[in-house]
């Protein structure tokens, strides 16, 4: 997958979850805020995507990935990782 | 008419160090922030109770500016916890001084009336309904009352019910709202100050009334996460269903505070997980039983705490974190305590934790007892009921045992380490469930 096919999955798979359309929500825009989650809601989002794209985010690090393209990049990151 | 609505919030802790350690602790931090963002649903109620004719403003206390005249009410209402009583009755001073008559209500209010009325016009003990709407008429005819004794049951019936102003909130920031849906918990631990000092029983809200308050809410904020402001929710298993049943479809994400017997019933825990309960807060106030012994008149939490850990176990599993609650000095604690609380922490892989100190908040039966002991530090001391600062002398302990004990404990479990493995446990849960 590119960075591209990552990023409509990632907003695929955080839509179906918070019932909301991320289709045109900015790349950077703090997920958190604009889906009106709680912290314990932006770690159900963060265990969602690990769940579904196989990576996990590093324990120390967790509210550090807010947007879509800081997950987008650290994703990609991974997978190259893998591949390595 | 134009009545002004003030709201004080706020957590604050007066003991130096651990006001110093509190900040740089992540969870400890985070919960004050929260429990400082919640709008007051005791004056949104007042609001609902006044007549349709009059003005009502809303006011949190951050939006009174102190160098500037007083906003021109013609009666002001003032609602406060015990912590921020003397700030209120300040407030309530300087609201006279410009000559605006005030009225001042709240759980303080009603447990220590005669210092109150010192400072107002008028004052409202127990709850606004029955009372507040005879006020309003009075201040109209000129004959307002110093004194106003509001319904300690029935106040979800016909005709005292009503439904909170929310649309009041409408363009302010919130983004956690408050619904009240009980009021009262027959535990009646010794140290409560909550809504039972203010009850003569349990009062449920029917299910119907809760899901019109929800959509109400909703229509004022955007994906708002709801607290259910009782002491004791799902006291009654029966309701409890009926009530998750009827909420699930609205997609909530929710918090509340209950007692342990929760987990005793799957069906209702399945419903928990299914209708967004985010979190439960459960007063657990000790590890052990023999810790227990007397914090209420039927023992009820002594018998229940051998079983606390699988509790913990079958509630969480569902994705529902628990946030357990521990009261630190009680008579039977000696220094052992902190770490036994906090050995019980890592092995029950509690999600949140909530560390107070026994805290005897005046009209209380712990306030009236500790005072019969001469154990009470101090004669007033309302700017402490903080339930973080020590206020009396421990049975089992000196005062600066559980001072230390308590900031031992704060460093052990609030710490960047601990915050972080408890995030881990829980995203691990709900990678389970998916």
């Amino acid at each position: 997958m590119n960075d591209r096919e990552v990023e409509q999955r990632l907003r695929a798979v955080l839509g179906e979850m918070s019932h909301q359309d991320l289709t045109h929500t900015d790349p950077d825009a703090d997920l958190v805020r604009e889906l009106g989650l709680d912290s314990l809601g932006a770690l159900r989002l963060l265990a969602v995507v690990e769940k579904r794209f196989g990576v996990r985010f590093p324990d120390d690090r967790l509210a550090a990935f807010r947007t879509l393209r800081q997950m987008r990049n650290f994703i990609a990151h991974s997978k190259q990782e893998a591949v390595r | 008419m134009r009545i002004g609505l003030i709201a004080m919030s706020g957590v604050r802790v007066r003991t130096p160090e651990l006001a110093a350690l509190g900040v740089t602790l992540p969870q400890f931090v985070n919960r004050g922030q929260v429990i400082a963002s919640l709008p007051s649903l005791g004056l949104l109620t007042v609001a609902a109770l006044t007549p349709p004719d009059v003005e009502v403003v809303y006011r949190e206390i951050q939006e009174v500016r102190p160098d500037e005249p007083p906003e021109p009410f013609d009666l002001i209402g003032i609602s406060s916890f015990t912590a921020q009583i003397d700030e209120a009755y300040a407030l309530a001073d300087r609201y006279r001084a410009a000559g605006i008559p005030v009225v001042l209500g709240g759980l303080h209010v009603s447990l220590v009336p005669d210092e109150a009325a010192r400072h107002a016009d008028s004052i409202v003990l127990y709850g606004a309904e029955g009372a507040w709407p005879r006020l309003v008429d009075d201040f109209r005819h000129g004959r307002l009352q110093p004194r106003y004794l509001g319904l300690r049951a029935g106040v979800f019936e016909a005709p005292h019910y009503v439904r909170p102003r929310f649309d009041l909130l409408r363009g302010r920031p919130y983004n956690r709202l408050t619904v009240q849906t009980s009021r009262g918990c027959p535990l009646d631990c010794e140290f409560c100050a909550a809504s039972l000092r203010i009850t003569s029983a349990f009062q449920q809200k029917p299910v119907s009334l809760v899901v019109e308050e929800i959509r109400a809410a909703r229509e004022v904020t955007d994906h708002p996460f709801f607290e259910f402001a009782d002491d004791n929710t799902f006291l009654n298993k029966k309701w409890g269903k009926e009530f998750l049943r009827a909420i699930a479809p609205l997609g909530l994400n929710w918090f509340t505070e209950t007692d342990i017997s929760v987990a005793d019933d799957d069906e209702l825990l399945d419903l928990l997980a299914a209708s967004g309960c985010r979190q439960i807060l459960i007063g657990l106030e000790s590890p052990a039983g023999d810790d227990l012994a007397g914090v209420d008149p039927h023992d009820w939490k002594r018998k229940r705490s051998s079983r606390y850990l699988e509790a913990i176990e079958r509630i969480q599993s569902r994705g529902v974190t628990v946030n357990g609650c521990f009261v630190l000095g009680l008579d039977n604690h000696t220094p052992d305590i902190f770490g036994r609380v906090k050995e019980f922490v890592e092995r029950a892989r509690l999600l949140e934790v909530q560390l107070t100190v026994m805290t005897p908040f005046p009209g209380t039966p712990l306030y009236d007892r500790l005072a019969r002991e001469g154990r009470l530090l101090w004669p007033r001391y309302w700017d402490r009921c903080t339930l973080f600062d020590v206020n009396y002398r421990p049975r089992g302990m000196t005062v600066e045992q559980l001072e230390e004990g308590l900031r031992w404990l704060f460093r052990e479990t609030y710490n960047e380490r601990e915050y972080a493995r408890r995030q881990r446990h829980y995203m691990e849960i709900v990678k389970q469930r998916l």
